[in-house]
């Protein structure tokens, strides 16, 4: 997988852009359409021009002169789409513009994914048998149905919105008069739509979600309500400390059931870590990282139990988790380079004349990478596990519907598909991948002497 | 516990995966981080919309940055790889 990959991703991305646009075009407004066709045409050049760049960084065979000319036009088309980027933003719809943007993104994921998928032991396992690969695809489009529908619904009333916007502006100037009246009407819609905001989506009931309601008001209730999450993470924390120090209490040399499941847990998280972050520092950091990734397993997992609820479907919980690591990280940074060391580190280890000029830009810069870092943690794990629960809950209001015209006293169980394929996918995948990155961002602080070379951790280390 | 002994393939091909699994999340974030960081400068400063701009541009160099860096680093570790 090399370049050729990025250009099969990049004739894809254009004809998905093309028929995206298309479909936004005739489905809603021009300028929908627009957006997101402009969307992913800037996504693609930007592609296109970090390639240019990272290539003639990187790419062994060209010669210097080529390498500079590469990403001098590079550096330069990158400057050039800031500036039509930010005239397209004042133009165009934001929304349709991000659509456009993710296209390419979502095809590089996709193409990825497939490629893993097509090899794999399940996808042959699938596809063994007709009637197997036929009720599972009809699960994917029942899924992609379900998706698209939601999807649709927030682009309507977004492009309602601006319709209405506009249609309100050129009544005011027609009719300065009626200005007051309209503002009137739309602060109460605003105070309407706050308030439907405030109510949230609909989820499943849970114990805590029922007792809170039969409650209400109570002081003790209120507290219940504003800790619910928090009390969700707790229970979850205090189960796993049972389960552990009962495994690890009374070891024996032949290990009963719990304590050989408990040993092969801690032994696969003690490799996986200690090869992503070399024998040197590894072993310092898996205790945290193995802690992490089965919390937030059994924090994904808590929600399918009837009753509960996932307290990673809340972003002050993923939230908390990412800052634990952003905190982590950066006392191993300055642990491990001292102060100056990783002021020398934000500033873009400077080693001459220019790199000091540069400092004023590098240091907003670098703060504005390692502060990406947390938001993408906690965005993506909170996205994902309040995604799948939001399905759940949309497909078991489906069989409910399904039903409801023969007055049964249940539902078709329509949701029990995506609560397997969350258990066996979604939920420890979510987790490997929070933990992962976290890993990731401990490797980029260290110095790396055993395997490889390469970053301004290790660059600062060569400088003392 | 007795740790398996470590292949050097299988880590460095773990390693390049984790360190390219952070490029799509850093590329989008960053910018809509600079963006809501000089949108808040800005009606902190009453500057609309400059420091805005700036901190998507910013936001935008930072990615370029995280992602050059993790690119270098990959190449590196491929080239260990291959002379091991």
């Amino acid at each position: 997988m090399g370049l050729d990959f990025l250009v099969r991703v990049r004739r894809t991305s254009l004809l998905a852009g093309l028929v995206a646009a298309l479909i936004a075009g005739s489905s809603f407004t021009l300028s929908t359409g627009l957006g997101v066709a402009a969307g992913a045409v800037w996504s693609l050049l930007n592609l296109l021009a970090l390639e240019a760049i990272v290539t003639g960084r990187v790419g062994a065979r060209l010669g210097r002169d080529h390498s500079m000319r590469r990403i001098a036009v590079g550096g330069s088309a990158t400057l050039a789409l800031f500036i039509a980027g930010a005239v397209l933003l004042t133009q165009l719809s934001p929304i349709a513009l991000m659509v456009g943007f993710l296209i390419p993104f979502a095809v590089l994921v996709l193409k990825a994914a497939s490629m893993l998928l097509l090899q794999s032991s399940l996808w042959r396992r699938i596809t063994a048998n007709p009637w197997q690969a036929a009720a599972f695809l009809a699960v994917v489009i029942a899924a992609s149905w379900f998706a698209a529908t939601g999807t649709h619904g927030v682009l309507r009333a977004n492009a309602q919105e601006s319709h209405a916007t506009t249609t309100e502006a050129h009544a005011a100037q027609a009719e300065p008069a009626t200005t007051e009246a309209h503002a009137t009407e739309t602060e109460h819609a605003a105070a309407e739509g706050e308030h439907a905001e405030a109510e949230g989506p609909k989820m499943f009931d849970n114990v805590l979600g029922v007792v809170i309601k039969a409650n209400h008001g109570k002081p003790w209730a209120n507290f219940l309500h504003h800790f619910e999450y928090v009390i969700y993470a707790m229970i979850v924390a205090v189960i796993l400390s049972i389960i552990f120090i009962t495994a690890a209490r009374n070891p024996q040399m032949v290990p009963g059931p719990l304590q050989n499941v408990i040993e092969a847990a801690v032994e696969g998280a003690y490799n996986f870590f200690v090869g992503i972050l070399g024998p040197k520092y590894g072993p310092r950091f898996v205790p945290f990282l193995g802690t992490l990734f089965i919390y937030i397993w059994a924090m994904n997992f808590f929600g399918t139990i009837p009753m509960m609820h996932s307290p990673t479907a809340n972003l002050n919980i993923t939230v908390a988790m990412a800052l634990t690591v952003f905190g982590y990280v950066q006392f191993t940074a300055f642990k491990e380079l001292g102060f100056m060391g990783w002021l020398d580190h934000m500033a873009g280890s400077p080693r001459s004349a220019i790199g000091w000029a540069l400092v004023p830009l590098m240091m907003p810069v670098h703060l504005i990478g390692e502060l990406a870092k947390p938001i993408s943690l906690s965005c993506r794990l909170f996205g994902n596990i309040f995604g799948e629960d939001m399905l759940l809950v949309g497909f078991a209001t489906l069989g409910i519907t399904a039903l409801s015209s023969l007055h049964m006293p249940f539902g078709l169980p329509l949701q029990l598909p995506f609560m397997f394929l969350g258990v066996l996918i979604t939920q420890p995948v979510q987790a490997l991948v929070f933990t992962m990155l976290s890993t990731v961002y401990f490797l980029l602080m260290l110095p790396h002497g055993d395997h490889g070379h390469g970053h301004e951790a290790e660059a600062h280390h060569n400088a003392h | 516990m007795n740790p398996k002994q470590p292949d050097p393939k299988k880590e460095s091909w773990l390693r390049s995966t984790s360190l390219l699994l952070a490029i799509p999340s850093l590329l989008v974030i960053s910018p809509l981080c600079g963006l809501f960081l000089g949108r808040f400068a800005d009606r902190w400063l009453k500057t609309t919309p400059r420091l805005e701009y700036a901190g998507l541009a910013l936001g935008f160099l930072a990615a370029i940055r995280e992602i050059y860096l993790i690119i270098r680093r990959v190449k590196a570790e491929q080239e260990s790889a291959r002379r091991r």
